[in-house]
C-alpha cells in the first residue's frame, strides 16, 4: 500500500482548489464507500483524497425553495432523504428507492453527490433523479454549472464532471400531481445492485398520461431514457393493450449489455416485463 | 523525520478520550483491533454487505471496513465493548433465543437491532428483515434473531413506561 494523504477541507470552493484535472490519484471522498471499495480491490490508488466531511454544513442540509422546488445539498445522505418528511411528501419515489438500496450502514453515509458521480451504471438513484428531471449544480474554478442529470453520465463510470469539479446540490423541481414509481430487479440478494431498474413518472389527465418520463437503469453504460414507449403510452389510457405495446417498445428500443448480474436477452426480457409492471403501478396509484 | 504514513488521531472511545497512532490505510476496524484489542468488529467480507464490522460512528452504525481509521479523528466511536458488564435487554434476547451459533456476526446484529428499535420501537417483522437486510449470518440463526429482535423490542416498550 503507498501512502497517501487526507486533506480535511471547511469549504467545497477549497476542496476544488485542491484538485487536480490532470492527476486522477486526487479524488474527493464524501461517504467513501465506492472510493473504499476502489482502494481495497486494487482499481484506485489514491496519492490524496480530499474527505468532504468537514464543508459548509448547508452541503448536508435539504428543503423547499421559496420557487417551489426541492433542494438536496451534496453530502446529503441517503438516510437523510429516506428520513427527511418534507422529501417523501415532494416526491415519495426517494423514499420508496432507499428501502431498496443497499443496507442501512451505507445509507448512512453515501451521499448524494458520491452515487451521481460514481458512475457506476448499476445504481438506483441516477434513473430515479433523471424521471424527477433534476439538475445537478456544480463548483468548480470556472464557478458554477447546472447539468440535468439526465446529461449528467457519460459511459461506464464516466460523467461529465471536470476533474476538478464537484457536486454542490441537487434541485428537483416541482412535482405538482405526477405519480412516480422505480421498481428494481435484483438477481442475487434482494438489496443487490440492481441488475434492472425501471423509474417512471407521469401526469394523469383522467385515465390518459402526459408527459411521461420513463428511464431504466443498469442495462446499459448509463441511464436510458425510452422515448419509442413514451410515445406509446403519451396521452392515452393504460389499458392491457397499451402497456404491452410500450413494453414491448422499451424492450426492442433499449440496447442492453450483458454484465454479471445478467445476459442481453435476460436484460431485454427483464426490460419488457418490468416497463410493464412500472405502468401498472402508477395506474392504480391512487392520489 | 515523520512518517508520511503515521498519523496520531484523537477522538471518544466507548465514552473515554483516547489517541492513537495509525497508518494512513487502516480501516476503523484495524484501529480497534491493533490500537485497542477490542475485537468485537471484526471483518467478514470486507466490502459493506454483511454487518460483522458494525461499529457506531458519531452515533449512527456504520460498517467499520469501510470506513477509514484517519477520519474517525475528532469523532466519537461506540462498539459491542461499550457500556457495563451487565448484558443489556437485546443481549439477552440474543441469548434466550438462541439466536447465534458461532457468534461471529452477533456483535453487528446486536448493534443494528439496538438502532432499529430506538428508531421504530414496535417493529413488524418485515421491518425487521428491511433493516437488517445488511447483516448476514452464516450459521443460519435468522429464525431466532428474528424473535430475538422481537422479544427485546417488546420488552423495551414495558420498561420504556416505567419512571426512573
Ligand atoms: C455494500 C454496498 C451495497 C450497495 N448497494 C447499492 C444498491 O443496491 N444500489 C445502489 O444504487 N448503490 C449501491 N451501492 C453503491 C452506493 O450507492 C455508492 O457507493 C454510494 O452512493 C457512493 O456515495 P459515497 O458518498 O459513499 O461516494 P464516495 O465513495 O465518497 O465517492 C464516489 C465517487 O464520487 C466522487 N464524489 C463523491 N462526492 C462527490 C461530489 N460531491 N462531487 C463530485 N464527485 C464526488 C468521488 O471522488 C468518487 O469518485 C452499494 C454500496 C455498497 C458498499
Ligand atoms: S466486513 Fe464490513 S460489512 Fe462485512
Ligand atoms: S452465529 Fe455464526 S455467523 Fe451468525
Amino acid at each position: 500500500m503507498t501512502p497517501f494523504e487526507i486533506a480535511m477541507p471547511t469549504s467545497l470552493r477549497e476542496a476544488t482548489g485542491l484538485l487536480d484535472p490532470e492527476d486522477p490519484t486526487i479524488r474527493v471522498m464524501s461517504g467513501g464507500t465506492a472510493l473504499m471499495l476502489m482502494m481495497k480491490t486494487d482499481v484506485f490508488h489514491p496519492t490524496r483524497l480530499i474527505s468532504l466531511r468537514k464543508i459548509e454544513e448547508t452541503a448536508s442540509q435539504m428543503g423547499l425553495l421559496p420557487d417551489g422546488r426541492f433542494r438536496i445539498g451534496g453530502m446529503c445522505t441517503l438516510a437523510q432523504m429516506e428520513h427527511n418528511d418534507d422529501l417523501a411528501a415532494f416526491a415519495p419515489v426517494i423514499r420508496q428507492t432507499m428501502r431498496m438500496l443497499a443496507n442501512v450502514r451505507v445509507r448512512n453515509v453515501a451521499t448524494i453527490g458520491g452515487a451521481l458521480s460514481h458512475g457506476d451504471p448499476h445504481m438506483d438513484l441516477p434513473p430515479v433523479l433523471v424521471a424527477l428531471d433534476a439538475i445537478a449544480v456544480t463548483e468548480g474554478p470556472e464557478g458554477s454549472r447546472e447539468i440535468p442529470v439526465a446529461e449528467l453520465h457519460a459511459g461506464y463510470y464516466e460523467t461529465v464532471l471536470n476533474g476538478d469539479e464537484l457536486i454542490r446540490e441537487v434541485i428537483i423541481p416541482a412535482q405538482d400531481a405526477r405519480r412516480m414509481t422505480y421498481l428494481k430487479c435484483t438477481t442475487r440478494a434482494v438489496k443487490d445492485w440492481p441488475a434492472l431498474g425501471v423509474a417512471l413518472t407521469g401526469v394523469f389527465e383522467g385515465d390518459t398520461l402526459e408527459d411521461p418520463r420513463l428511464v431504466i437503469g443498469s442495462v446499459a453504460e448509463t441511464p436510458i431514457r425510452v422515448d419509442e414507449a413514451e410515445t406509446v403510452i403519451k396521452g392515452r389510457s393504460l389499458t392491457d393493450k397499451v402497456i404491452r405495446e410500450a413494453g414491448e417498445a422499451a424492450s426492442a428500443n433499449v440496447e442492453t449489455i450483458p454484465d454479471e448480474l445478467g445476459s442481453a436477452a435476460y436484460k431485454s426480457q427483464l426490460v419488457r416485463v418490468y416497463v410493464e409492471r412500472a405502468l401498472r403501478a402508477v395506474a392504480n396509484q391512487t392520489v | 523525520m515523520t512518517d508520511m504514513n503515521k498519523q496520531t488521531i484523537n477522538f471518544t472511545l466507548n465514552g473515554k478520550p483516547v489517541s492513537a497512532e495509525i497508518e494512513i490505510h487502516w480501516t476503523l476496524v484495524d484501529l480497534l483491533q491493533r490500537g485497542f484489542d477490542l475485537y468485537g468488529a471484526r471483518q467478514s467480507c470486507g466490502q459493506g454487505l454483511c454487518g460483522c464490522c458494525t461499529v457506531v460512528f458519531n452515533d449512527k452504525p456504520v460498517s467499520g471496513c469501510l470506513t477509514l481509521a484517519a477520519l474517525v479523528d475528532g469523532g466519537t466511536i461506540s462498539t459491542i465493548e461499550n457500556g457495563e458488564e451487565e448484558l443489556d435487554p437485546v443481549q439477552e434476547a440474543f441469548i434466550e433465543a438462541g439466536a447465534f451459533q458461532c457468534g461471529f456476526c452477533t456483535p453487528g446484529f446486536v448493534l443494528m437491532t439496538r438502532e432499529l428499535i430506538a428508531q421504530n420501537p414496535d417493529p413488524s417483522e418485515e421491518d425487521i428483515r428491511v433493516f437488517l437486510t445488511g447483516n448476514l449470518c452464516r450459521c443460519g440463526t435468522y429464525p431466532q434473531i428474528i424473535e430475538a429482535v422481537k422479544t427485546a423490542a417488546a420488552r423495551m416498550r414495558t420498561t420504556a413506561h416505567v419512571p426512573v
